[in-house]
């Protein structure tokens, strides 16, 4: 035990000293190659024939290392010493660096794409780690834009990494945009993507946008405009933005929730390696008619049914893509879809402060062998996860109709306080508020709602309770 | 009589949450006159179907499915693998062994969940 102590200790030492190198090697590289644009990385070993003596090969336009590096690659037909100079030549700007944003930047950075932004305001959490493959153990609680990029880095050292560990919005968006080629929508939320469309259509890049979850993938390209293919009439093809499929925001149903969804590691893992390829394919300027232009690829793991399915043209009228825009400039998004970009600070205050008590003032209750009843509301696979020994699981899913009559019969009988619980205490008052509006007045005073739900119980009460 | 329309009406992107979590439906409908005698159109088309589904599949949180007699934005709807904006939206004449499919655009986001109905300010 103690041995093992010690290890832990020095690798732990190791890897910072490791950490300050790798800095140290990034900003030797940086002074290096940035002082010498025309320089770049792709004509680092390229023989000098200007002084030297004619060179006895010919490589193309690429040095030894690259065609080395890269050989398998060049070998394809559709790529070969012409497209990897593409692709060492790209600039893609990656936005999340989560369960997509790995898989994605990971092949981008194998296959030599010259430059590489990663976006991310987050810190690496474990529960993350089981689809962002990016970050290891030893990363929690660190940046993953940062986190990301050093994994990158260790993947290949020619190209340019730039973390952004902020969050993108319309104030930031355009100027990181702009020193992009295109870029990967790699996020999470309904007003980032609304985001990420304009920015594309403002910035005339395209976005090749991905999305996972459960066991359910999409991927698809918007805003593609390419000026080498055209159309049969000569005009610069152009395909769909997001909002014009997508022209109206679904209802702000991020509101008020705290449910924690699945997602299995391999789904983003494949929708980020393919959103990779679509990348690459674009890079390599192949035609729309081979890229997810006015398709979407659509991926079902648990019947294992993947099939590509055709999405409407550009709207000629669109908000965002038309000739005539009335978007002429990026907005608040959240506002926008009346739902945060983010569900970190999400903290609902519905209830009345008598129907709300503390997770330490419950455990006094329990302790004191009080016949409360605890009404636990998260679905049935995170109750069956871990749950306060006692408590009763009503899906707050299912909380209508019968259940709910049932539900307020049981208040009605249960001499004591009923706590409402869940995850994060917003799905508890959403099903608190609503029982409180059925139930008699006479009962009203025992339905409490417990703050800060299982998150606070495992902070201020039991430190074994697992924060998922 | 008309000939009956078999369809194959596929929930995807989480709209099968909806409808008892059943990805594929197999359905016969029944013939438009017997069940929307008033509705001024001969022939079934998406809009008649949406109307159906609500009435006997759709089993919980119509708004999650239905805005009015629209389907919800942020509900892609696929006839035959092909966008309705291709071939006509609501007044697509269904055809026999058409497939229809409702497809919910992920949001992705692994905390977050609908909850709209519930929440009243
Ligand atoms: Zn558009």
């Amino acid at each position: 035990m103690e041995q093992l102590i010690i290890l832990e200790n020095e690798i732990k030492e190791l890897r910072k000293t490791l950490k300050e190198k790798e800095l140290e090697m990034e900003r030797v590289r940086r002074e290096l190659f940035d002082a010498q644009p025309e320089y770049r990385d792709l004509n680092n070993g390229l023989p000098a024939s200007a002084n030297g003596p004619e060179p006895m090969v010919k490589c193309g336009q690429l040095p030894k290392w690259a065609i080395e590096r890269y050989s398998r690659q060049i070998l394809l037909r559709d790529i070969g010493v012409k497209g990897q100079t593409r692709i060492c030549e790209a600039k893609v700007l990656i936005v999340g660096a989560g369960g997509l944003g790995c898989p994605a930047a990971m092949y981008l950075a194998a296959a030599g794409v010259g430059e590489i932004g990663i976006i991310d305001y987050d810190v690496v959490e474990l529960t993350n780690i089981h689809r962002q493959i990016l970050h290891f153990e030893q990363d929690e609680n660190t940046s993953k834009a940062e986190s990301a990029a050093a994994t990158l880095r260790s993947i290949n050292s020619r190209i340019k990494i730039t973390p952004y560990n902020v969050q993108l919005d319309s104030k930031n968006a355009l100027d990181i945009a702009r020193a992009y080629d295109l870029i990967l929508d790699c996020t999470d939320n309904v007003p980032t993507r609304y985001l990420l469309s304009d920015l594309s259509c403002l910035s005339k890049r395209p976005l090749i946008s991905g999305s996972a979850l459960k066991m359910e993938g999409q991927l698809t390209v918007y805003g593609y405009r390419s000026d080498t293919h055209s159309t049969e009439k000569g005009v610069t093809f152009r395909g769909p933005c997001y909002r014009c499929v997508f022209p109206t925001p679904p209802p702000p149903d991020a509101v008020g929730s705290c449910s924690a969804h699945g997602v299995a590691g391999p789904v983003p893992g494949v929708i980020g390696t393919l959103q990779a390829m679509e990348a690459l394919k674009y890079i390599l300027d192949m035609s729309p008619q081979k890229l997810l232009v006015e398709r979407m690829f659509i991926f079902d793991a648990e019947d294992m049914v993947a099939k590509t399915v055709r999405l409407r043209k550009r709207n000629p009228m669109c908000a965002a893509c038309s000739d005539s825009p009335t978007i002429t400039h990026l907005v608040d998004y959240e506002a926008y879809c009346s739902a945060p970009a983010n569900d970190k600070d999400l903290d609902l205050k519905i209830l009345p402060q008598n129907n709300r008590i503390s997770a330490p003032e419950v455990s006094q209750l329990l302790k004191q062998k009080e016949p409360v009843y605890m009404v636990d509301v998260r679905a049935d696979s995170e109750f069956h996860m871990c749950h306060i020994v006692g408590a009763n699981n009503w899906p707050i899913d299912g909380l209508s109709g019968d259940a709910l009559e049932q539900l307020l019969r049981c208040v009605e009988k249960n001499p004591s306080s009923v706590i409402f619980i869940c995850r994060r205490g917003n799905d508890s008052q959403l099903a608190a508020k609503k029982v409180l509006d059925m139930l008699p007045e006479e009962h009203r005073h025992k339905v409490k709602d417990m703050i800060g739900g299982l998150h606070a119980w495992a902070f201020k009460v039991d430190n074994d309770f697992p924060v998922y | 009589m008309a000939e009956p329309i078999h369809l194959t009406l596929l929930f995807a992107g989480g709209a099968e949450l909806l409808f008892d979590r059943v990805k594929r439906r197999d359905v016969v409908l029944p013939d438009l006159k017997d069940y929307l005698p008033d509705c001024g159109s001969e022939k079934w088309t998406v809009r008649q179907l949406v109307l159906w589904i609500r009435e006997f599949l759709l089993k919980e949180r119509e708004a999650l499915f239905l805005q009015g007699d629209e389907v919800r934005p942020g509900i892609l709807v696929l006839i035959n693998d092909e966008d309705w904006e291709l071939c006509g939206t609501m007044d697509y004449e269904l055809q026999n062994k058409d497939s229809v499919m409702f497809i919910s655009t992920l949001h992705g986001s692994t905390s977050v969940t609908s909850r709209i109905e519930l929440y009243t300010p």
